[in-house]
């Protein structure tokens, strides 16, 4: 453990930079919220009752074995009067473990937008290493997505509690968390193989790859694997993948594929466009009449 | 002139307060957090706002999309290219955005009212946070059973939703529905839902052993039924099936129009603010679920309102009652929600769009507007004026918004702090 | 002499029968008829091809495998769209000169007898290879800037249709000049209709 005494639980600290409180609202739909904080000593959160106060917290002067930031860094933020840079300093070298939660703590997510010159995640600027953490990386694991899945943050506060390695990938996020593309699960995949496009939103048939600007092939995030709120996903509910996990979140022109002539300027992760256009040509050539119609007519059962 | 920092709620605020003999003679509220999301949308392809409003704000990011949809939808009938919606994709916009509000209240109820009133009466509160967050998981899971997620979900566009939910979905989400009123009975209210709605007076609320007669009487003891008192005024201004859009002058209804509404730079001498003050013709309004109840004639609001007024009381049990009827309202929906018609009925691609829009709704605070301008599909401008403008603005002593002057007069500090709060503050959406 | 292996043999079949078929037509043509042009007998070619169909969609994918090695070859060099342009359409009449079979082949027997193709060869399956490369072309065109964006095919039909034209008039013995007189301002048509304004 990297408990910074002998308490019998670590103690959290939940800070945040310029956010919109996502994260925080996210993490309060974990289903086992409460046996997870009976695992920490929490010191402070933007919204549950903790045993600091935020005063206390900005003061420095409280013990951190797990730093949890939210949101993007600004090194103009203060927090309480005290600047983000002095506070990151100052529990970053204590905090046995730095969890960057959401896209923006990882990469500068939506709000690097607010200030495009200063804002950075803690040790990535989108995805060049940089941030006020940057010498402290071997901490830090990133938790990115806009917001960040519950059980992810959950898995991670629960590996770290349990004491048990968390391997990660370049970005520092969780390989068991984010190796899935947010393709694996889907429930449009059949789709996907046969090359049938969504014709429009709002139909439970087709894939929005094509068209609608699914990110879902080249996403790194299980959310079709560990659903949200426990009932469904962004393209279970014929929505885009916006690649929000990725450090190039928020693109431009989300609910719209890029095209070159007709030909997706971007194809599913690893594979080459050769290989992608030469297979999706012959799948195209099949008509496969069960994926060409409505899965249940509705209008026909009255 | 003592400094107060305030934070858990739903990001930070600092008030001043000039104090005239252990009394709150005035105060000003700065917000010191911006993020520029207006400038941020300047330029993007407009469907993007319906992705990037929802990030304003954590806790009601829903309100925003379904703000931005009707924003551009009505930029679409400004470019004489009218969007129609089925009937289902309306309700089914209408009860995830009630969803929201479920969640909102519930968070409001056990995470900030309750911890605030026990300050003030630490013997009579026993806080249990979880329930709260708990409850409002339920309405969460619900709300993504058609919306995908919650928070940040983008599912509605132009011309309807972009889910095509099944009966398992709307079952799934009725049976979530169900737990959380059974959970309402139980664990908050001690009595039925329907006949915690059947209640027409204040007095009804006496025989309650539970949680909502607790905070009740912990008001009452408080002084709160005398104190906390603003304008007396209020604006409701989303169209919706559980309100009714309306400027309320003490107890009469008169019609409002979202073109008088226009914000001005608050009044913050001796601290940065990146907040506005919202008004309705050059005035100040009260909005949110007390509001919305006066405008909508409930019966035990309005009876309380006969009492105490707009009372910090009224506007805490207002929210309370709020969440009761709107539990009510969206098991009805869901129960006679017809699945028999289209989920979006495309309209023209929104790069042939040329045209001005305006998308209001009622949040979980009070109403949410947006203003955009579309060139060829493109954001020339965008506009986002938000509850909190309403209530907790900050202005000049002599035309104090809602919440300062509720902080006003015949309070000490530690009363003006929990008053602040009964106006469910959220900082992120007012300095978006 | 080197004994022939079974390779080459089948190729030979593929350029007699792309031989017989361009001149005479697909069904006038018999197997025995490209049996003796290869100097086989007609039972050992069924050793090769199992009947006259199989034999024609294998001719397909012979001339599209043939044509996007060809294009490939070009889009994997460090040149600009406008090169590229050029360097296909020369190649494209080069092969119509050395080896018009295959693209007669293409033009009166593969698009003109659909009935024989519609089973294993629909769509874009037997001639993938090539579209494939055509498409990968488009695609790096636009991606550098040098094309507009517009539909696949839209873009592909102006090209394609333009050479395939082109190569049917100068069969037809129509074209007063040599193809290749015309490579210039063919490429430049294309390349301006195809490039970004």
């Amino acid at each position: 453990m990297h408990c910074a005494s002998d308490r019998d639980r670590p103690t959290l600290i939940w800070l945040q930079g310029v956010t919109c409180n996502g994260n925080t609202h996210s993490f309060l739909n974990l289903p086992y919220l409460p046996q997870l904080l009976a695992k920490y000593d929490l010191l402070y959160h933007p919204l549950l009752p903790a045993s600091s106060t935020l005063s206390e917290v900005v003061q420095c002067k409280r013990p951190c074995d797990v730093l949890v930031f939210e949101g993007a860094y600004d090194p103009l933020m203060k927090r309480h009067e005290v600047l983000l840079s002095e506070l990151l300093d100052y529990y970053g070298m204590r905090a046995g473990h730095i969890i960057g939660v959401g896209s923006c703590a990882s990469f500068g997510g939506m709000f690097k937008a607010s200030a495009p010159q200063r804002n950075s995640g803690l040790i990535f600027d989108e995805s060049e290493s940089s941030g006020p953490l940057l010498a402290l990386k071997n901490k830090v694991i990133n938790l990115s997505g806009c917001p960040v899945h519950p059980e992810w943050l959950g898995y991670t506060l629960s590996m770290i509690a349990d004491n048990k390695e968390i391997k990660v990938d370049t970005l520092h996020r969780p390989l068991e968390l984010y190796s899935h593309l947010v393709h694996h699960g889907c429930t449009r995949n059949e789709y996907f193989e046969w090359k049938v496009d969504a014709k429009a939103f709002g139909l439970k048939e087709g894939c929005l790859f094509y068209l609608q600007g699914c990110r879902a092939p080249m996403t790194h995030a299980s959310c079709n694997r560990i659903l949200w709120n426990d009932v469904s996903s962004k393209t279970r509910s014929g929505t885009p993948c916006f690649g929000c996990t990725e450090p190039d979140f928020p693109r431009n022109d989300l609910f719209h594929t890029k095209t070159n002539m007709s030909i997706p300027e971007d194809v599913p992760l690893g594979v080459p466009k050769r290989s992608y256009l030469t297979i999706t040509g012959i799948a195209k050539a099949f008509h496969i009449e069960r994926l060409e119609g409505k899965l249940i007519d509705d209008k026909t059962a009255d | 002139m003592t400094k107060q920092l305030i934070d858990q709620i739903e990001g930070e605020a600092s008030i001043r307060f000039d104090m005239k003999e252990n009394m709150v003679d005035f105060a000003t509220i700065a917000f010191p957090h911006f993020r520029g999301m207006e400038a941020i949308l300047e330029g993007k392809p407009a469907l993007d706002a319906l992705v990037v409003t929802p990030r304003v704000c954590g806790i009601c990011g829903h309100a925003h999309l379904m703000a931005s949809v009707r924003a551009m939808e009505s930029a679409y009938a400004d470019a004489n290219e009218p969007v129609q919606l089925t009937a289902k994709a309306d309700t089914i916009r209408e009860v995830t955005l009630v969803l929201e509000m479920i969640q909102n209240h519930f968070k409001w109820i056990y995470l900030v009212i309750m911890p605030e009133l026990a300050k003030l009466r630490p013997e009579k509160i026993a806080l249990t946070p979880l329930k709260g967050a708990y409850a409002a998981s339920l309405a969460s899971k619900a709300l993504a059973s058609f919306a995908g997620q919650w928070p940040h979900s983008s599912y509605m566009l132009p011309g309807g939703v972009s889910c095509d939910p099944t009966h398992l979905e709307r079952i799934k989400a009725q049976s979530l529905v169900d737990e959380l009123i059974s959970f309402f009975e139980k664990e908050c209210a001690g009595t039925a839902l329907d006949d915690f709605l059947a209640f027409d007076s204040c007095h009804d609320f006496n025989a309650l052993e539970s949680d909502i007669g607790e905070i009740e009487r912990a008001l009452t003891a408080a002084g709160m039924h005398k104190k906390g008192f603003a304008y007396d005024r209020f604006m409701v201004l989303g169209e919706h099936r559980f309100t009714n859009p309306a400027k309320v002058m003490q107890t009469r209804l008169l019609q409002a129009d979202e073109k008088h509404v226009k914000t001005h730079s608050a009044y913050s001498p001796s601290e940065k603010t990146f907040a506005k003050n919202a008004c309705y013709k050059d005035e100040f309004y009260e909005c949110g679920p007390l509001s919305r109840a006066m405008a909508s004639n409930v019966e035990l609001i309005k009876s309380m309102h006969r009492r105490f007024k707009d009372s910090a009381y009224s506007r805490v049990m207002a929210r309370i009652f709020e969440t009761a009827r709107l539990l009510d309202h969206a098991r009805d929906m869901l129960g006679s929600l017809a699945l028999n018609e289209d989920s979006l009925i495309p309209p023209k691609p929104i790069t042939g769009i040329s045209g001005c829009g305006v998308g209001v709704v009622e949040a979980p605070r009070g109403p949410l507007i947006h203003r955009v301008e579309i060139e060829e599909g493109i954001i020339k401008s965008y506009e986002i004026v938000t509850p909190t403008q309403w209530n907790i603005g900050s202005s000049v002593k002599e035309n104090p918004t809602p919440a300062q002057l509720a902080m006003m007069g015949n309070v000490t500090m530690e009363e003006a702090l929990f008053i602040f709060r009964t106006f469910d503050v959220c900082s992120v959406c007012t300095t978006h | 002499m080197a004994r022939i292996s079974k390779e080459e043999r089948k190729n030979g079949i593929i350029s007699a029968a792309l031989k017989l078929f361009s001149e005479k037509g697909f069904y006038v043509t018999t197997i025995p008829d490209i049996a003796e042009k290869v100097g086989m007998s007609v039972g050992n070619f069924y050793n090769y091809f199992t009947s006259k169909d199989i034999l024609a969609k294998e001719l397909v994918m012979y001339i599209s495998e043939y044509l996007g090695e060809k294009i490939r070859e070009i889009n994997d060099k460090p040149i600009s769209t406008k090169e590229k342009t050029a360097a296909i359409v020369s190649m494209y009449f080069a092969m119509a000169n050395e080896r018009p079979e295959m693209i007669e082949y293409f033009l009166r027997i593969y698009l003109s007898n659909r009935e024989v193709f519609g089973e294993g060869c629909a769509g874009m399956v037997c001639v993938s290879p090539f579209v494939t490369e055509m498409m990968m072309f488009f695609n790096d065109g636009v991606s550098c800037g040098d094309l507009r964006d517009q539909d696949f095919f839209s873009a592909f039909g102006l090209f394609m249709g333009y050479l395939g034209g082109m190569v049917f008039l100068f069969g037809e013995k129509i074209l007063p000049e040599p193809l290749s007189s015309y490579e210039a301002s063919i490429s430049e048509n294309i390349y301006n209709a195809l490039r970004v304004r």
